[in-house]
């Protein structure tokens, strides 16, 4: 079948799982009450400084969070026997995947803009600004930062379902897939991040390896895109990395390739 | 042993060994030709074939370990196998309703909404209610899956491989931890579906059901088919008045497969 149907069919009935599975939406209130409360407790009265004080949580947050949605999606259907079942109708597996994929990415995505928006209604709602860490860039800060923001964050969560799908397709036990989906989280939280820092400082083997390098790793280029479209702005100076474009079309490649990878691995 | 069962028009088996498959003009609804599988160097089917009438229903029996499930997922297009050639069906839309062995479902949706779902991966309209009717689940179609006994989950399953409208039908024990009132309603959807003109392919260690459902009984150990024909055949072949005896004498003595004749190490499902 090529049509497009089954793919909205499978995603209908991922969203519907997860809404219906009552720890993932107590992960998802969880994750919206502490990004919530960071952002108010933070109490910086800027977006650019909301913006700094959410930046490290929610790149430690995402990847917990969308790994908890989304490393037993395929993996729950291979074990209960449904994908056996599923792969003897006419559907072809980058549909049933991306299915998934879209489903899942649905309620993560919704469940991370709510967390935001919650922290992000601090500055509008808090009558005193305290400017005390950009106080010479206060005229330039603005709400489009913080959107800019937020839509990098967004792709970022698509980014690490994509690679929690990967990790879904390609275990073959629950204990298989927890192993790999927190190998996951620390290689991207920690790992990709340290070899690439440790080859920029001299520390690794490419020494001298130019700062575009870090558009390898999915954190490092988001944290770059990050600073790139709501930090630099400002006239903040932001480390050296890859230029926005660069930073956009690598997390994009970081969906496609896993999504693809994960296709193969599902119907195999 | 490679051994061909063919049925009637009546879709009864008849048990005469042929070269093609076919009776009458009409095509096999299940072809498998020299089929052998292996995991890593783990043989698990040796040059298995058969070819199944239209409106026949077979019975898979071996031992635990002896390539039934390898068997039925071959059938079933999950598993390509090292060499040899299946054919089942035809047409565009579904051609195999698969149970597996170990099927559950998403504990979080209703009956009804389960078989609607997958109504929903085949072309054109499925009645959900019509097939909820069929294997006797209308009265819980609004229940969770999660609430069902496990019958009531295995007759699910039964529904599940009627979306679709498929022309064969592989049931992995499709029995498994049923009480006798649901194996009683189990056999009557069965029976209906080969009525319909459906092609049954179930594995099974169940002898008594084999012996009130099967039209054609395919005898596997290690990994290789040593006899087949109807109930009826078999115990003649083997001058038995009981199917155990009579597969006692023929194949196995139903207990676990060892290492197969022929076969590098043991052989397993």
């Amino acid at each position: 079948m090529t049509e497009v149907r089954p793919l909205l069919d499978v995603a209908e009935r991922e969203l519907r799982t997860v809404v219906r599975t009552p720890t993932l939406m107590l992960a998802g209130v969880g994750y919206v009450l502490l990004v919530g409360g960071i952002g108010w407790l933070g109490g910086t009265g800027a977006y650019l400084g909301l913006v700094l004080d959410l930046l490290t949580p929610v790149e430690v947050l995402v990847p917990v969070l969308s790994f908890a949605f989304g490393y037993r999606a395929v993996l729950g259907d291979r074990e209960s026997g449904e994908l056996a079942t599923i792969r003897t109708y006419p559907v072809d597996g980058y549909w049933y995947v991306l299915g998934v994929y879209l489903g899942r990415a649905v309620a993560v995505v919704a469940l991370v803009l709510l967390g935001l928006a919650a922290a992000g209604l601090v500055v509008p709602l808090t009558g005193q600004p305290q400017l005390s860490v950009i106080a010479s860039h206060a005229t330039v800060d603005s709400v489009a930062l913080y959107l800019r923001y937020v839509l990098a964050t967004t792709l970022f969560v698509l980014v690490v379902l994509a690679i929690a799908l990967l990790v879904s397709a390609a275990a073959r036990s629950t204990r298989g897939g927890l192993a790999l989906a927190t190998g996951a989280v620390v290689a991207l939280a920690v790992g990709l991040d340290g070899a690439l820092l440790g080859a920029l400082t001299g520390e690794g083997v490419a020494t001298g390896a130019p700062a575009s390098l870090l558009a390898l790793s999915p954190n490092s280029a988001y944290r770059s895109l990050v600073f790139e479209l709501s930090v630099a702005p400002t006239g903040v100076v932001v480390p050296d990395g890859p230029t926005a474009l660069l930073s956009m079309v690598a997390l994009c490649a970081w969906v496609v390739v896993p999504l693809a990878l994960a296709s193969r691995l599902a119907w195999r | 042993m490679t051994a061909r069962t063919s049925t009637d028009d009546d879709g009864r088996t008849d048990g005469e060994q042929t070269d093609d498959g076919q009776r009458g003009g009409r095509q096999p609804a299940v072809e498998v030709d020299g089929l052998s599988h292996a995991f890593d160097d783990l043989d698990v089917l040796g040059d298995v074939s058969f070819s199944l009438s239209p409106g026949t229903v077979a019975c898979v029996v071996g031992p635990n370990g002896s390539g039934k499930t390898t068997l039925l997922r071959a059938v079933a297009d999950l598993l390509e196998p090292d060499a040899g050639d299946v054919s089942v069906g035809s047409g565009d839309g579904r051609r195999v309703g698969y149970l597996a062995q170990q099927s559950a479902f998403r504990g979080q949706f209703t009956v009804a909404e389960t078989v609607s779902f997958y109504g929903a991966l085949v072309p054109g309209p499925v009645d959900t209610d019509a097939i909820l009717e069929r294997v006797g689940l209308s009265a819980v179609a609004d229940r969770r899956v999660d609430a069902l006994s496990g019958g009531m989950r295995r007759l699910l399953g039964i529904a599940q491989t009627m979306v679709g409208d498929p022309s064969v039908f592989v049931l992995d024990e499709p029995a498994n931890g049923l009480d006798p009132t649901m194996a009683r309603r189990l056999r009557t959807v069965i029976g209906d579906i080969a009525a319909g003109g459906g092609t049954v392919l179930l594995s099974t260690h169940d002898l008594h059901a084999v012996d009130r459902l099967a039209d054609t009984v395919l005898l596997v150990d290690h990994g290789e088919l040593v006899a087949t024909g109807p109930p009826a055949e078999l115990l003649a072949e083997a001058d038995a008045s009981t199917l155990d005896a009579a597969i006692e004498t023929l194949g196995y003595g139903g207990g676990t497969a060892g290492v197969a004749p022929g076969l590098h190490g043991g052989a397993r499902q």
